[in-house]
């Protein structure tokens, strides 16, 4: 049944005629709703990241623009009439939900025996003594605080500015005062740049290994088969977290590379099958009886038949590296100390949510959620048009 | 059979022996020397030197490799650098907890997935099917940190449901209280890319020849699916299932750290923080030693779900 | 209009009738593409009826539409249609109730039984499935009623097979299973859509012969779907023939072939070459559906009822090509001795298993000639071409080209053999890179052995082999998936010509190709043949093919030849039992014996 109808979908493309595999998939593509919305949003994306590269907007993310914490308004600051008390209720209601968090019981007594009792007896402790209304808010979660080493030490890199401070900010700013918004634009730039570039890095490596391997077979196989048994051997995450863990300096070109040399594993997968299915095809067994040399077949004949699976495989490994490198930079193995990501923005948010100050989680997890999901759904059309029997898992 | 696995667990060598050799590599030379991380600040040469010859990294580089072979036999990767503690002692009591987590999780989210993708198979090509997928992609989009950050907020801190972080002895305490957050967090995390994935594997099957010879047979659309769609379906979700169990050692890194769970992921993210190289090589050595072995598991778990699997 | 329970009784009752049946299947952004367009036929009791024709033409798709299997979501029935078995009209049905009636009522079987059997169920339990569903017996009464259908099938070893999967049967074995499940609950129709196509020869006979036993045996009315109008007149008492989702003609199977009306039944009649007469030029569907080539042929160019040697016009040219057969004195171009070719599986880290696949082939083959090699599947034959081009290392043999020993060369001193052997694959939409234009796929070669002196004269010479193998020049700027399976092959024809081989090697060429556009394919190989003077290795499953195009015949199974011969004498005094067998399995249509 699926046989018959495929051959009819065949029969409709041949019809237009004329055209070659990437054209066609286009036409596919372009039937697409949801595929061609997400590509539009996609790319209202990366004209914003691309003007940030360039410096034009966000290049003054690190400045102290507003007060400590200044809440947000974008109503206000998009109609300019608005009276100014709108902005005095945010920051009184922000106030409020402070003044809530207090009353709460966070922690219930334990009476269990626990590897942490002494941390939470001694939070117990404070609490009890009457400690500072904000200490006792950070309290619970202080030992986390501590390891990711940010808890109040301002970064040395935010500039002072002596100019009027503004009271409240369309996305609100954070504690020291720093647009929340050019942040979180600056923080697409170096997050979505860190997924492609190293998501490019680990495809080409895999793609070309994959090749090789699948092509030639054998003593060649056996090896790039053995190296990439060992990669695989080591669950994703703690190979990255081991790599970290070495390389002792931090920036955007290293969780590149970390990201990019230990993902090429799937890919490598991937390729490989596809070229000794391609292998046995008659194509390239004509070619052989034409004596093509080997070198040719590998990348002039065989390579536009899988440059398919590698581009979606590109955008599937971005998804996935966006993901790890927020999670690589909240752990504070990711990008430097002076630089910002969605993964840095959400260790800042992480403790300004419990003060009550939810702005910054909202625009840097909300900016990353609608990228991200714009993407994936034009992966998804982009394979639908390609080729569907691409798989994500792997 | 028994000289297929022992063949298998033949090459289970070189992989170990190239696991050891890039843990090697990488402890050794990528990250430069390590007694100048174990010195810390201060230092002489004279301590760098009694460092380096404690350590063993003044021999040649195939006796340390002898050395670090001799270790994961033994179990003996001697104590940890910042905490003394034996490493293998650090191994056994952080296996537990890491295990009371992830062993429900992976249970009831591969169960929940299964049942929810052979509903969303009937309902194939219709809107709802592609509004629960796009559903799915936004619900896979957003960063897990969100959902533990925001889940502990409003569950725990706000509305006091859940113990906000923290473990016991008890077993049955861990898994009613202290684990149930983490857990449901899981579950909606993994939901979401598990129910695209088997889906997937649910339509490949559903457009095979065989489905149209069971309907020609006029079997109910239920049995069609329940039974002879779910069945052959089977086969990729145990490949997949059982790639996913040497992640139950690890458990989840950030949910254990959120939730102060002393299990495993938190120690490596401890050990990483503090440059505890010891902690970090046996913590991967022995997770991917057994990932070789869930692999094999995997292949003869293979073998029973597909009859046209033959060892070779 | 018949009421619902009282079916109006009629001379011959009509079991099942078919009314101005019309599908069409949705497309995105374009008019539904009706694939089957007002089809009436009715199927009596106890009686076979044929659906024959082309791809595309239908026949499946009418099929399904019986049994109620289209995918909703893409097909639609139109509102006039009417499918009436026993004066109900099934299209009206509920879901529910046209679910009961499969399976007990009518029952069908498919083309491919390996992926039609569910790979993870016994063929117990499948079986027995149907029978618990519909009749409710127990498990152990549906497993005694299983072994007594496998036995009445003929599986060997009825009780072993029942606990058996799928893959550990054999095709054929495979496709007795099907029949098996299809026949438990003893079915008024059965519905059978290509179950041989998919098999050897020797196989379908056994099949065909199986179901036509049934078929008396209990009474049932067949529907048998198939491309092959010979095997159809074997098996039955009326044709539909449907041509592009309509019927072309209709009637009793004997009329179909002694008189057929329709242009495109005659054509189909005539352009398959058979295994009993060899005309010099196969007559194609063109000649039939323009007016002006008809060809008289009413009355009496088809021997219909004779005996099959009598004398039969040919449509075109009458007379054997005097070129054939009888000891041509053309130099040898191909010496093969003692070719062996094995392949191994590894069993363990020390030992390997070894397989062979052509065991110990020796052969001969004249310039200009063309020697023809035919096994069923799995006797070596293609590995037999792959290893002469080198594209397989051989095992061990010499072969001798043009004289010269070309078994121990290096890659590099092969080189200019690449240019003077060549092959054609059976495959047409694999064999053509999907990525490349038809220009770029011919350059290559022409380029790659400096054919032409510069990239203009080479796209000239392109032009002419694309001129000589009938097509447009136009076609340089197009790619292979806009053209069809025959469009195809001419192309991967040019292509190999492209370096003036002298020898090529035809894998299976027309076996992937509807039968009319075989017979213009084969035409064509057979006018080049001539005007280029090279050899042919023409490796075929179909005997009639061979037949048509070979002066030696050599006859492969199991890696063994068997028998080695001149086409005539071997066609007609085969020595061998194995080759017999094959010959006699050769479907006939009508014209050896009378009906079946």
């Amino acid at each position: 049944m699926a046989k018959k109808l495929h051959s009819f979908e065949a029969e409709t493309v041949s019809e237009r005629g004329g055209r070659g595999f990437w054209s066609l998939a286009w036409l596919r593509f372009r039937d697409d709703r949801v595929g061609v919305g997400s590509l539009a949003f996609v790319a209202v994306f990366f004209v914003i990241v691309f003007l940030s590269a360039l410096g034009v907007v966000a290049s003054h993310w690190n400045e102290e623009v507003g007060i400590h914490d200044a809440p947000p308004d974008l109503w206000g600051w998009l109609t300019p009439a608005a009276p100014p008390e709108a902005m005095g209720n945010a920051a009184q209601r922000a106030a409020q939900t402070m003044e809530n968090t207090q009353h709460r019981e966070a922690l219930r007594p334990s009476t269990v025996i626990d590897p942490l009792a002494e941390t939470l007896m001694q939070l117990q402790r404070e609490r009890t003594d009457g400690a500072l209304s904000e200490s006792r808010v950070v309290d619970p979660l202080a030992e986390t605080l501590r390891i990711l080493g940010a808890d109040g030490a301002t970064p040395s890199a935010v500039k002072e500015k002596s100019a009027e401070k503004r009271t409240s900010l369309p996305l609100g700013g954070d504690r020291w005062g720093r647009d929340v918004l050019t942040k979180t634009i600056k923080g697409s730039q170096i997050s979505i740049a860190v997924g492609l570039s190293a998501a490019l890095l680990a495809t080409l490596l895999g793609t070309l290994l994959g090749a090789l391997a699948g092509y030639y077979g054998g003593r060649t196989d056996d090896v790039l088969n053995w190296a990439y048994s060992v990669f695989n051997a080591i669950p994703y995450l703690l190979l990255i977290l081991a790599v970290a863990a070495v390389l002792q300096q931090r920036g955007v070109m290293t969780v590149i590379l970390i990201l990019g040399l230990t993902g090429w594993t799937g890919v490598f997968r991937l390729i490989r099958a596809e070229y000794i299915k391609h292998r046995g095809r008659e194509y390239v067994q004509a070619a052989h009886a034409f004596g093509v040399p080997d070198r040719r077949i590998l990348f002039y004949h065989i390579l536009p038949n899988v440059s398919h699976v590698a581009l979606v495989k590109v955008s599937l490994l971005a998804v996935g590296f966006i993901k790890a490198e927020v999670i690589l930079s909240f752990l504070g193995f990711g990008v430097a100390v002076d630089e910002v990501s969605w993964g840095s923005m959400l260790n800042d948010a992480y403790q300004e949510l419990i003060l009550g100050r939810w702005w910054e989680l909202a625009a840097a997890g909300g900016a990353m959620a609608l990228f991200v999901t714009a993407f994936s759904l034009l992966t998804d059309a982009m394979r639908d048009a390609l080729d569907p029997k691409i798989r994500e898992a792997s | 059979m028994t000289a297929y696995i022992i063949r298998r667990l033949l090459q289970m060598i070189p992989t170990l022996l190239g696991v050891v050799l890039l843990l090697f590599v990488l402890f050794n030379w990528v990250g430069g020397d390590p007694a100048y991380i174990l010195a810390g600040k201060v230092f002489s040469e004279a301590q760098i030197a009694n460092i380096r010859h404690q350590l063993g990294i003044d021999q040649p580089a195939y006796v340390q490799i002898g050395i670090f072979l001799k270790q994961i036999v033994t179990v003996d990767f001697g104590a940890s650098w910042s905490t003394n503690e034996p490493v293998s002692e650090i191994l056994k009591t952080r296996l537990g907890p890491s295990l009371t987590v992830m062993v429900p999780l992976l249970i009831l989210g591969t169960l929940l997935a299964i049942a929810l993708s052979l509903v969303v198979a009937r309902y194939r090509r219709s809107l709802t099917d592609r509004m629960v997928m796009v559903a799915c992609t936004a619900g896979m989009s957003i960063s897990i940190l969100v959902y533990i950050i925001v889940f502990q907020y409003v569950f725990a801190y706000r509305l006091g449901w859940f113990p906000i972080q923290g473990w016991s002895d008890s077993l049955w305490t861990n898994l009613t209280t202290f684990a149930a957050l983490p857990i449901l967090i899981g579950l909606c995390v993994g939901l979401a890319p598990d129910l695209r994935l088997f889906r997937s594997f649910m339509l490949d099957e559903v457009e095979q020849d065989y489905v149209r010879t069971a309907r020609a047979k006029g079997l109910t659309e239920k049995r069609v699916l329940w039974v002879h769609v779910l069945r052959n379906a089977s086969i990729p979700v145990v490949t997949y299932v059982m790639a996913a169990l040497p992640g139950l050692l690890v458990g989840a890194f950030l949910i254990e750290r959120f939730f102060s769970i002393p299990g495993i992921g938190r120690e490596v993210l401890l050990a990483v923080e503090r440059s505890d190289f010891p902690v970090i090589k046996a913590i991967t050595v022995y997770v991917a030693i057994a990932t070789m072995f869930a692999n094999l598991a995997a292949d003869l778990l293979y073998k029973a779900v597909d009859p046209r699997v033959e060892f070779k | 209009m018949n009421a619902p329970n009282t079916p109006v009784p009629t001379a011959s009752p009509a079991l099942f009738s078919v009314e101005r049946l019309s599908v069409a299947f949705r497309r995105r952004r374009q008019p539904p593409f009706v694939a089957v367009r007002e089809v009436t036929f009715t199927i009596n009791e106890n009686e076979t009826v044929a659906l024959v024709g082309e791809s595309g033409s239908g026949k499946s798709v009418t099929a399904l539409a019986i049994m109620g299997l289209l995918p909703k979501y893409v097909a639609e029935v139109a509102e006039v249609s009417r499918v009436v078995y026993r004066g109900r009209d099934l299209l009206q049905c509920s879901d529910e109730a046209r679910r009961r009636l499969r399976g007990t009522e009518m029952a069908m079987i498919f083309q491919e039984p390996m992926t039609s059997l569910n790979p993870v169920f016994t063929v117990g339990y499948q079986i027995a499935e149907v029978l618990r569903l519909h009749k409710g017996m127990s498990a152990s009464a549906a497993q005694a009623r299983c072994v007594e259908l496998l036995d009445e099938v003929g599986l060997p070893e009825p009780r072993r097979a029942l606990v058996r999967y799928p893959s550990q049967l054999s095709g054929g074995q495979q496709q007795r299973a099907m029949i098996a499940m299809a026949l438990a609950c003893t079915p008024r129709l059965l519905i059978a859509d290509e179950p041989t196509t998919a098999l050897d020869v020797t196989v379908q006979k056994q099949i065909v012969e199986l179901l036509k036993t049934l078929k008396a045996r209990h009474r049932m009315s067949v529907l048998f779907i198939s491309h092959d109008l010979a095997l159809v007149g074997e098996v039955a008492d009326r044709i539909v023939v449907m041509r592009h989702g309509e019927i072309r003609e209709a009637g009793d199977a004997e009329q179909i072939f002694s008189s057929p009306r329709d242009r495109y039944t005659q054509a189909l009649l005539q352009c398959r070459p058979r295994t009993d007469d060899v005309p010099s030029r196969l007559p194609t569907i063109e000649n039939f559906m323009t007016e002006t080539e008809c060809p008289p042929l009413h009355g009496e160019g088809w021997d219909g009822d004779g005996d099959g040697d009598g004398v039969s016009i040919q449509p075109l040219s009458p007379n054997p090509a005097p070129t054939r057969g009888e000891g041509s004195k053309a130099p040898l171009l191909l010496e093969v001795s003692g070719l062996k070719k094995s392949f191994y599986k590894r069993e363990n880290l020390w030992r390997r298993h070894e397989i062979p696949a052509v065991k110990n082939a020796s052969f001969t083959l004249r310039r200009g000639e063309t020697l023809g090699i035919v096994g069923e599947s799995g006797s070596g034959k293609t590995t037999l071409g792959l290893t002469l081009l080198r594209l397989h290392q051989a095992t061990g043999g010499t072969v001798r080209f043009d004289g010269n020993d070309i078994s121990a060369l290096s890659k590099e001193a092969f080189m200019p053999y690449r240019r003077r052997m060549q092959i054609v694959f059976q495959n047409p939409y694999a064999s053509l890179n999907p990525r490349f234009t038809v220009g770029q796929s011919l350059l290559e070669p022409i380029l790659l052995h400096r054919i032409a002196a510069d990239r203009k004269a080479a796209t000239e010479l392109t032009f002419d082999w694309l001129r000589r193998v009938g097509l447009d020049h136009e076609a340089f700027d197009r790619y292979p998936h806009e053209f069809s399976g025959g469009q195809r092959q001419r192309i991967a024809l040019a292509r190999a010509l492209t370096v003036e081989p002298e020898l090529l090697i035809c894998d299976e060429p027309v076996s992937a190709l509807d039968v009319s556009v075989q017979a213009q394919i084969l035409n064509l190989l057979k006018d080049l043949q001539q005007e280029l003077g090279v050899s042919y290795l023409f490796i075929s499953h179909d005997l009639a093919v061979v037949r048509y195009l070979c002066d030696t015949v050599m006859v492969m199974r199991d890696g063994d030849i068997v028998e080695i011969g001149d086409v005539d004498s071997l066609y007609q005094n085969p020595q061998n039992v194995y080759t017999r067998q094959l010959l006699a399995a050769v479907p006939r249509g009508r014209d050896q014996g009378a009906g079946c």
